[in-house]
């Protein structure tokens, strides 16, 4: 037998084996209450009261945040194109290119980030206390499924109500980026308006309403697996929130480029 | 119903958690189940209830038995408030949809509140209440759908000695009522000589003892008789791990 030394390559190999060995795990519990969610969305079995009351932290809770994030993403958009485009001669495209770049890409991925922050963190960090104090469990013994009950209401909510957060504050963003190439760029509202019905599209605005569905499923699905998972005491609760933020921002990224090579190459 | 456990192992990290565990618990039978802290109660408890699954042996019991488990922490849902709590499993279990109005779940949730002592908290959240009302709530919530199997996991361990007196009370009415099998985890003797019928001792994940109350009492065997004398020299280390 030969020996293996205990080098810092040794070492290092072992964390990489152990990050690969999370991923793999995370991966699969995803995947697995993923075809569980799916099953009890086909044969229709959502909870409505619990679907009622996940929406509105999906709506209603997360929009402050929502609002503020995109607002502020299109205030700065604006504020860095009109002026430019103005000494450019071209001013008239300021409400065009900010509906497009709002449209086709920032305001859901920056909806998306604040939904990760106010609404899939608390539902990992919920469902993951639930499962380290034995909730879960209660639940199995009194024979009620627990994906059922908790999971399968937060991704629908998340599935039909990310795309209105989508609208909302999208439209709140171009209002923003309105005021602001007004106030910087001297361009007048009305003009902004009519550049702005140039860059929308319908197809676009499909597109991402589907593509923010589908972001809102994910967050959610992610985030409540995070949490099932955990075991342990409060680091995992922790642990759990942590890795569903990550992996919620990872899972976001890769779905935007799969969109934008299916949609838009 | 009648439960019985056969040759149970479990596992943790590679020390053998429970090993060879069997016993019957009759019809109208409550087995106690005794032992130091960390030997395995409550996993064995988990078992039992299908939460965890065991490395070896079976748990047999009757098919479609509606098995009942009040937990060692309560395990209360902490999102809902007590009446919800309780009416859970009879507004969320699939076999039990709509077979209640919401009357009668009003007057059964009542009924199991008062028999803990508690009535009038319905409105309050879990967090509200203290550990040992936390306790009797998830009391009342495993035996409200009236099972067969009732598993409690340290069910007077935190409550007062008259509060324990009125549960294991209920325990022993509960098991005539519905003539179920029950089994209780407990360190108070006061427990085991008011509402257990047989004991199994374990230590280290073996049952070092198994027999009536009186066998445990009267302390022929070594184990039990220093489990009953609480002496710290004996069969038992508790240094040991
Ligand atoms: N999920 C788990 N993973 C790893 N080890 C565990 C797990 N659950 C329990 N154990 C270990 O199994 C042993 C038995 O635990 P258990 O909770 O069954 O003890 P217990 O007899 O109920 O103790 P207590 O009287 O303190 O409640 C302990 O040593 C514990 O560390
Ligand atoms: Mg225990």
């Amino acid at each position: 037998m030969f020996e293996v030394r205990k080098t810092l390559t040794y070492y290092g190999f072992l964390l990489l084996l152990r990050q690969i060995r999370e991923f793999l795990e995370t991966l699969g519990s995803v995947g697995v209450n993923f075809y569980k969610v799916l099953k009890y969305i086909i044969l229709f079995r959502i909870k409505p009261k619990e679907l009622i009351t996940q929406s509105k932290r999906f709506a209603y809770d997360s929009l402050p945040i929502s609002l503020s994030i995109v607002g502020m993403t299109s205030a700065i958009i604006a504020m860095q194109l009109a002026p430019e485009l103005a000494r450019q001669g071209g001013a008239d495209y300021t409400g065009t290119l900010s509906a497009l770049v709002m449209v086709r890409e920032l305001a859901v991925v920056m909806s998306g980030f604040a939904i990760i922050s106010m609404v899939g963190s608390s539902f990992a960090s919920e469902i993951a206390s639930m499962a380290v104090t034995e909730q879960i469990a209660a639940m199995e013994v009194l024979r009620v499924d627990p994906i059922e009950y908790l999971i399968v209401p937060r991704v629908v909510a998340g599935f039909l109500f990310m795309p209105v957060v989508f609208i909302i504050s999208t439209t709140f963003g171009l209002i923003c980026a309105g005021y602001v190439s007004h106030w910087t760029a001297e361009l007048s509202l009305l003009n902004y308006i009519t550049s702005l019905w140039h860059g929308l599209y319908i197809r676009d605005i499909f597109i991402a309403m589907l593509k923010s569905a589908v972001f809102g499923g994910t967050i959610a699905l992610i985030s409540s697996s995070c949490g099932y998972s955990a075991k342990g005491g409060a680091k995992e609760v922790g642990l759990a929130t942590t890795k569903a933020v990550v992996w919620s921002f990872l899972a976001i990224a890769v779905w935007d480029f799969i969109f934008a090579s299916i949609f838009y190459l | 119903m009648t439960l019985e456990v056969k040759n149970l192992v479990k596992i943790f990290n590679r020390r053998k958690v429970l090993n060879n565990i069997s016993f019957k618990v009759e019809n109208g039978q409550t087995l106690g189940v005794v032992g130091f802290s960390g030997s395995g109660k409550s996993t064995l408890l988990k078992i039992i209830s299908g939460i965890l699954d065991p490395d070896g042996g079976e748990v047999i019991y009757p098919e479609n038995s509606d098995i009942a488990m009040a937990f060692q922490y309560s395990a209360l849902f902490d999102f809902l408030n007590v009446y919800d709590n309780i009416a859970f499993p009879l507004v969320e279990r699939k076999d039990l949809r709509g077979k209640y109005s919401k009357e009668q779940i009003t007057q059964i949730v009542k009924e199991k509140l008062k028999m803990v002592g508690l009535d009038g908290i319905e409105e309050k959240y879990p967090s509200e209440l203290s550990g040992g009302m936390q306790k009797r709530v998830g009391f009342a919530r495993a035996i409200v759908t009236n099972p067969q199997i009732i598993l409690y996991d340290e069910p007077t361990a935190g409550l007062d000695p008259v509060t324990s007196t009125l549960i294991e009370d209920y325990i022993v009415q509960l098991k005539k009522d519905l003539n179920a099998s029950c089994v209780v985890v407990t360190h108070q003797l006061s427990t085991i000589k008011r509402a257990v019928d047989n004991v199994i001792m374990l230590y280290q994940g073996n049952a070092v003892f198994e027999g009536s109350v009186d066998e445990l009492l009267m302390g022929k065997n070594e184990y039990a008789r220093q489990f009953v004398s609480a002496a710290i020299d004996g069969p038992m280390n508790i240094a040991s791990k």
